[in-house]
């Protein structure tokens, strides 16, 4: 059914090619140029440039014919009058062709030359990424095409319709702990379609978790048969953007009439156990808990709450009940070894557990790693601990919320069987509080517990993973 | 499930429809295109006017059910062109002459109608079928009557479906409840609902035949019962060419 090209050494080129980086100015191939060396690449650019004999500090080529090696990615930002020209005489010299250049069939008057850089993909078997988009990020190939994304290799594979959404998805990500292993701008789909990106992240084993903000299917059957032949192996995060559909159904019929703008993205979530984000960040904390937990990991409806702060627990009780979780009832096992700690006065060891911040100074707060030891004694249970920063962080003389998230990691190491734990680490927006948060976010996420702002945000997340089904179909 | 024979049949059928300049299979051949798939119509006959009524109607059992058969009647009930109930030569005779009169009215000179053996009372359903322009045949299925009125209680699946994704659309309709026999009421023919589902939505069904010629269909209404299931009327929109 489909073209199986190889997309590794797109995520992996060894040799990569510019077009469209200016010897005097700076445009969007050279700030490419620029990412790329900043974030480390390791193989050699070429820039492609008529006339300079120097780019960026880089050798240049007056063409490709010139060049010492073909290569496996071409970066294109030239003007789209001259995209299929570029493309034509890069035959035989690329694989990939990443096409920044936009005006093509976004504007009217580009519909022609978009159509004729589909011809141009055919003729030359250069696979075509874009037009109208920004990049390919790989932190194993070494290859970016914004700042400040981050060098760890995760399992996060992403595909983006949006470029400048991409550029979000990575920053925003980053520092949220989501782990990527690679992100893809594809832009109008000239030549590449999502479903064939879709498949790779799918067969490929570098990629665990799969991102995908689409407007548009862009080949709405493909893209159907691949989520259906490859449902449940992967958890499939979906933001959806835009509420019209491609086309208005001519609803002549009831069946039209009824139909609306969104009933086949309705049915595609249903059929192939899409998990469903409404927003960047939902999308983001999805991810993280996918990253984390994996999706087996969010499959019992079962909850405990623990953490400090009454209000805060009722309200998180309320969130996470809209989102069809319970409260589960503590086992005998962990209502003793609660007991057996003589938690102080105002401390609630029953479901949700709300231990005041004063009570949680015993032991200079070691204490919540015993409590949650005896909480992880209730089986098929997902534990969610919540921890108001602000009160915490009041009791100054001692590392007080470091001694607590490090006594749930080394708990999260060892002695967690079928129980999964997520953090939510609950900041008063203070910029020293946020850089503090960040520290331990980062710290909780490397041992593999995801940590969300609020409760409600837990909730949303974690409820959208249950409610897939990904993994439970009959 | 759609044989080649039929593929020419519905063809044949749809390219007749086209040359009479019709968006749509008059409801006949609509019935005829369901029967030939395996799905239940109610047992009926085409007449042209009220002579010889008594031999067409000789092995039809009543109550039965008369419509008009024309391209320039979409909405049959709207028009008063459908009369429900009747027993026998004389009450067809009558109701016959009844629509014609009243759509004189409207200038349609009405002389085929289609009397039917009326579908045994059961839970009222819509079977949908559409093309959605991204992702290709789509399949519906909605509780009938108010509830696919006012409620909008419909379900949709891409094409394919199997037997798990039609149980799925079955159980996602808000008013499920009442296919399984609420109120004290028998539960419907699940499998005769899946069946129909499959046979219009599924791997090899009419939805998915080569060169599927119909942009849109509905069966409105499909009656479910605890024995069975019947469409009761379709209504098949060509795409265009």
């Amino acid at each position: 059914m489909l073209t199986s090209a190889n997309f590794d050494s797109l995520f992996q080129p060894e040799a990569i090619a510019v077009v469209g980086a200016s010897a005097t100015s700076v445009s969007g191939g050279n700030r490419f140029l620029r990412h790329l060396k900043n974030f480390g690449f390791k193989g050699p650019i070429y820039p492609i440039h008529p006339t300079a004999s120097e780019v960026e500090g880089l050798k240049a080529y007056s063409s490709f014919e010139a060049l010492p090696q073909s290569v496996d990615y071409m970066y294109v930002a030239v003007n789209a009058t001259q995209v299929s020209n570029v493309i034509r005489a890069a035959q035989g010299k690329a694989k990939f062709a990443q096409v920044m250049s936009s005006g093509f069939s976004e504007t009217e008057s580009g519909k022609l030359l978009e159509t004729d850089l589909t011809e141009a993909a055919r003729q030359t078997g250069i696979r075509i990424i874009g037009p109208n988009c920004l990049g390919t990020y790989s932190p194993e190939g070494k290859i970016t095409f914004t700042s400040g994304t981050s060098n760890e290799i995760g399992h996060v594979g992403v595909l983006s319709q949006s470029g400048g959404l991409g550029v979000d998805i990575l920053r925003r990500g980053k520092n949220r702990g989501v782990r990527f292993g690679g992100l893809v701008t594809v832009g109008n789909c000239a030549d590449v379609r999502p479903a064939e990106l879709l498949e790779h992240f799918f067969q490929s084993d570098k990629f665990r978790v799969i991102g995908l903000y689409l407007e548009t299917a862009m080949g709405g059957r493909q893209l159907f048969e691949v989520l259906r032949k490859y449902k449940n192996t992967k958890p499939v995060v979906l933001l959806k953007g835009g509420s019209t559909s491609a086309g208005q159904i001519a609803a002549i019929s009831h069946t039209g009439a009824l139909a609306g703008s969104q009933a086949a993205w309705k049915a595609l979530e249903a059929q192939t156990n899409l998990i469903t984000a409404s927003t960047l960040n939902e999308f983001l904390d999805i991810l993280l808990a996918l990253q984390c937990l994996g999706a087996n990991g969010v499959s019992h409806e079962n909850l405990i709450l623990f953490g400090n702060g009454g209000g805060t627990s009722v309200l998180g009780a309320d969130a996470f009940a809209r989102q069809g979780f319970r409260l589960a009832n503590l086992s005998s096992q962990s209502l003793n070894q609660l007991s057996a700690l003589n938690l102080p006065a105002g401390s609630s060891i029953a479901n949700p557990i709300d231990v005041p911040a004063g009570a949680l100074q015993q032991d200079e707060g070691r204490i919540a790693g015993k409590i949650l030891k005896a909480l992880v004694q209730t089986s098929h249970a997902l534990t969610i601990v919540h921890i108001n920063m602000t009160v915490v962080t009041s009791f100054e003389h001692v590392d007080m919320l470091g001694n607590i998230i490090e006594s749930f990691m080394n708990l999260q190491a060892t002695q967690l069987r079928d129980g999964k734990i997520a953090l939510v680490l609950r900041s008063d927006g203070d910029p020293a509080m946020e850089q503090t948060k960040l520290k331990y976010r980062q710290m909780a996420i490397e041992a593999g517990t995801p940590v969300f702002d609020e409760l409600a945000d837990a909730a949303i997340a974690l409820g959208a993973i249950r409610r897939s089904r990904f993994n439970r179909a009959s | 499930m759609v044989s080649e024979e039929l593929q020419k049949l519905i063809h044949a059928t749809c390219m007749q429809a086209r040359g009479q300049g019709y968006q749509t299979l008059s409801e006949p051949d609509g019935k005829r295109v369901l029967k030939s798939l395996g799905v239940e119509v109610p047992r009926g006959r085409e007449v042209n006017g009220s002579g010889d009524l008594s031999h067409s109607l000789r092995d039809l059992r009543s109550p039965l059910a008369l419509k008009v058969v024309s391209q320039e009647v979409v909405h049959k009930s709207d028009f008063g062109a459908v009369k429900l109930g009747l027993k026998g030569t004389e009450d067809v005779a009558v109701a016959m002459g009844e629509i014609q009169a009243a759509l004189r009215a409207r200038g349609i000179d009405a002389h085929k109608f289609l009397i039917e053996e009326m579908a045994k009372p059961g839970v009222e359903l819509v079977i949908g079928g559409l093309l959605d322009p991204e992702f290709g045949p789509m399949i519906m299925l909605g509780l009938g009557g108010i509830f696919v009125e006012v409620y909008k209680d419909v379900a949709f699946r891409i094409c394919p479906i199997n037997r798990d994704d039609a149980m799925e659309m079955i159980d996602s309709l808000v008013g499920s409840a009442l296919l399984h026999g609420a109120r004290g009421k028998e539960p419907i023919d699940i499998e005769a609902l899946v069946d129909c589902l499959i046979k219009l939505g599924g791997d090899n069904g009419l939805l998915l035949m080569p060169q599927m010629p119909f942009a849109e269909i509905d069966i409105n209404p499909f009656i479910a019962t605890s024995t069975g299931a019947t469409a009761v009327d379709a209504r098949f929109v060509l795409k265009q060419v």
